[in-house]
């Protein structure tokens, strides 16, 4: 109903005239929580972070690592000491050169109990950091500064991808000690300059004109905050929003009239169904490749995400390394699925339940597979929660299925085989299936740990493999974005790790 | 006068406590882990267990309780679990746009239904009438999500004669989610005020006015519409009371930051407190409503405040 109407009420021609001023207009969804980088733990949080401060490591839009406050970065060979060399020249917004000390300063504010973010874990992998986090030691000894220029971070053990969980919001490099009313007035490094902050409104930040990068190109950057993803297309074609996510019953539409404004590319997420294989008969391989041949998953692709997404042959999506495009997915056979029910002793089939959020695009979906489950006799009954609900019941394994997705925090297959199958990640670490398998555990360890990347890439290509092969998730798909740019914008391309885009190439030409 | 006043503000107070009592509880067993809500995904258990601790989620429920009320009483609603901000502040940050919003559309209601239904009463069955009566039942019948959009699509997209949302500071961000917002008021006042102002209009004193030879507007505004407007006070009051305590699709469509949403985003992060806080803040400000359209009442008709 809403496709219709939009679509024939939008039919005229749109010229997009976002007004005079160098002022770049993009959005977020909802309000972020806040605008300190010890409490990121969303997304809004995290990009508005990324563009307040600076790390000592960047991704760029597609998501390759850059230096960012450290120029540069060398391991030694046990891949358990990483030295940063920093840039010269650096200074917060308030003027202040930044030095070694201000970052071991900002990465134990991090870790403060006090601070209670809850999202330090991406600088646990430092020596002591757990431990302090805890409350259960004074200091971090991995943290040393030998001189104003140079920080050594010693690990706990190898982790080769170390230097990218640098790069998230949480490990910003902060002017400590910060201002009582930081979360609301931060001070940073990075390109853009705090100026106000409406809730559930707008961010306004000016650009840093001294930035060490180069100053960005627009004058000022305002982030709307804007809930409906209807209301943000029709923002966009108004001509007062930059960019935009085109929303996915618009997608058809769109593609004939803004063909030459979109950018689409897969993001590094994946779209799934984790099966609990702790679970009565879900325990059984068989099944499990029984639920993956029950579902149709190209034909769901079509009718339901118009298309946006590659069939999924695996958790690791296209753009990462271990990738594997040669491997087929599960194919459509309710034959099969019936067949291997049958031999796995439940030839009339059993009842199960199919978890859910009440995220509306998420609704017909869940219908779909319910609809497949069935005809191979499987009874599912779907389970629709608020998403804390819902979560909280799959983390605590209550869960038979449970339909969701995973969005990569940063840009490695580690990101998706460690928190997702690795036996120690069960249930709150991210892996709802409750997979606990030696090999697979072995694999996932080693392939953390090597310095060597072509051995990383091979193995994180056996490890998708064996992920496959034993079934946790029905595989869907993994989703294409598609994003529009407004013809008079310059520079921006929508990035794979939502902390990708620092918007300081982005101009507008009228 | 005052007996009744007095008598009406006491009974707020069990209201309120009443209020407290049910939403502790009910958020108390409702599904769901705030902690989890907190921390996003990749949780370490040690982190939630640290964090329960510290937002005492492992005290018992009556513990629990117990502190929610003494802070309650000192004026503290609490901090939210998500922002870290004091949740009273939260709310009276939004109140304003919520109260600008919600005065803007029962402004538009009262105006538009009263004259629509004034004039339908006093001409029964003419044209005007019979389009506003249609008027009326579409305007009740379309959904609030479903008006809003089209309203962006037509006067944003099309005819660019308005912002498509936002709050922005000028009036014109408020007219869009003003019509949306009031458009089920219209209708109903105008056949509120319809029906009442039919039955004022036939009865003998109108009749007496109008042998006096008076005027025809000074007896249906001043002799009709006077004696007509106890039910539509009770639709109007209703009405801002509820469009006071937010309105969570229209305040979303139009990107409003309002009260409206604030619920929403702490119902959605499960941030107990916020959402405790806020109920309890709404509660107050729709009984005192209440309270206020009480006394415009026994004001409108002094029989009120004898009963």
């Amino acid at each position: 109903m809403r496709r219709i109407l939009l679509a024939t009420l939008l039919a005229l021609p749109s010229c997009a005239d976002q007004g005079g001023g160098a002022t770049l207009n993009y959005y977020f969804t909802y309000d972020p929580r806040s605008l300190d980088p010890a409490l990121s733990t969303d997304v809004p949080t995290g990009e508005v972070v990324s563009l307040l401060f600076d790390n000592l490591t960047q991704f760029d839009a597609d998501a390759q690592l850059i230096p960012g406050l450290a120029r540069a970065w060398d391991t030694d060979p046990s891949g358990q000491r990483y030295t940063f060399h920093l840039r010269t020249g650096a200074t917060f917004h308030d003027g202040r050169p930044i030095k070694a000390a201000d970052v071991r300063a900002s990465l134990l504010r991090a870790l403060a109990p006090g601070v209670t973010g809850g999202r330090s874990w991406p600088l646990y992998p430092i020596r002591g950091a757990r431990a302090y986090a805890a409350g259960e030691s004074k200091g971090v000894d991995g943290i040393s500064v030998p001189d104003d220029s140079t920080v050594i971070l010693t690990l706990e053990e190898p982790l080769n991808i170390f230097p990218k969980l640098l790069a998230m919001p949480v490990a910003a490099i902060v002017p400590t000690p910060v201002t009582a009313d930081f979360d609301q007035q931060p001070v940073g490094s990075g390109p853009w300059k705090f100026v106000s902050w409406s809730h559930d409104d707008a961010i306004l930040l000016a650009r840093n004109e001294r930035y060490w990068q180069g100053q960005p190109q627009a004058d000022s950057l305002r982030i709307r905050i804007i809930p409906e993803p209807l209301t943000q297309a029709a923002e966009y074609e108004a001509g007062q929003l930059s960019v935009v996510e085109v929303p996915v019953g618009e997608t058809r539409r769109w593609e004939q009239t803004h063909a030459d404004e979109l950018q689409r590319r897969p993001g590094l997420k994946a779209l799934y169904v984790a099966i609990n294989t702790t679970r009565g008969p879900l325990k059984d391989l068989r099944v499990r490749r029984a639920l993956n041949h029950a579902v149709d998953v190209p034909t769901l692709l079509t009718t339901a995400f118009a298309g946006r997404g590659v069939p999924a042959a695996g958790a690791l999506p296209p753009g990462l390394a271990g990738y594997d495009s040669t491997r087929s997915p599960y194919r459509y056979d309710p034959a099969e699925a019936r067949r291997l029910l049958a031999e796995a002793g439940y030839p009339k089939g059993f009842s199960l339940r199919l978890w859910r959020t009440q995220r509306a695009e998420l609704a017909r979906l869940a219908q779909s597979i319910q609809q497949g489950l069935g005809e191979v006799g499987i009874r599912a009954e779907i389970v629709e929660r608020d998403a804390s609900s819902a979560r909280a019941a799959v983390r605590n394994g209550e869960a038979d299925l449970f339909l969701t997705d995973w969005w990569a925090d940063y840009p490695d297959p580690e990101n998706f085989n460690y928190p997702l199958f690795h036996s120690r990640n069960k249930g709150p670490g991210g892996n709802y299936a409750f997979l606990a398998d030696r090999m697979l555990d072995s694999m996932i360890v080693r392939a953390r740990a090597t310095t060597d990347e072509a051995e990383k890439t091979s193995l994180a290509r056996a490890i998708d493999a064996r992920v496959f092969e034993l079934a946790p998730w029905i595989f869907l798909w993994f989703p294409v974005d598609i994003w529009a740019a407004q013809p008079d914008v310059q520079g921006w391309r929508f990035p794979l790790v939502f902390t990708g885009q620092r918007w300081l190439e982005v101009k507008r030409t009228q | 006068m005052s007996r009744f006043l007095l008598q009406r503000v006491a009974l707020l107070i069990p209201t309120l406590l009443g209020v407290l009592a049910i939403t502790f509880l009910l958020l108390y067993v409702a599904p769901g882990d705030p902690v989890q809500a907190m921390v996003g995904e990749r949780a370490d258990p040690e982190t939630l267990a640290r964090l329960r601790a510290e937002l005492r989620l492992d005290d018992p429920l009556h513990l629990q309780f117990a502190h929610y009320v003494s802070g309650v009483v000192r004026g503290d609603l609490g901090t939210s679990y998500i922002t870290r901000r004091p949740i009273l502040q939260d709310l009276l940050q939004r109140f304003p746009a919520t109260l600008r919003l919600a005065g803007a559309a029962m402004l538009f209601a009262a105006v538009l239904g009263i004259t629509i239904g004034i004039y339908g009463a006093w001409r029964p069955g003419s044209w005007p009438d019979r389009v506003s009566a249609f008027g009326a039942y579409l305007g009740v019948s379309f959904p609030v999500y479903w008006v809003g959009l089209i309203l962006i699509l037509v006067f944003a997209v099309n005819f660019r004669w308005l912002p498509p949302s936002g709050s922005g500071g000028g009036l014109a961000y408020l007219v869009l989610p003003a019509l949306t917002l009031g458009m089920r008021s219209v209708a109903f006042l105008s056949r509120m005020t319809r029906a009442a102002m039919q039955e004022v209009l036939q009865s003998d004193f109108v009749r007496t006015a109008r042998a006096k030879g008076l005027k025809e507007t000074r007896v249906v505004l001043a002799h009709g519409f006077r004696n007509a407007l106890l039910p539509v006070v009770t639709v109007l009051g209703l009405d801002f009371g509820s469009y006071l305590t937010g309105s969570i699709l229209t305040e979303t469509i139009f990107s409003w930051p309002g009260v409206g949403r604030y619920v929403l985003t702490a119902i959605d992060k499960r941030d107990l407190p916020a959402i405790q806080g806020s109920i309890l803040f709404l509660s107050m400000v729709f009984v005192l409503v209440n309270l206020i359209t009480d006394i415009l009442y026994a004001r409108v008709d002094p029989r009120v405040a004898y009963d």
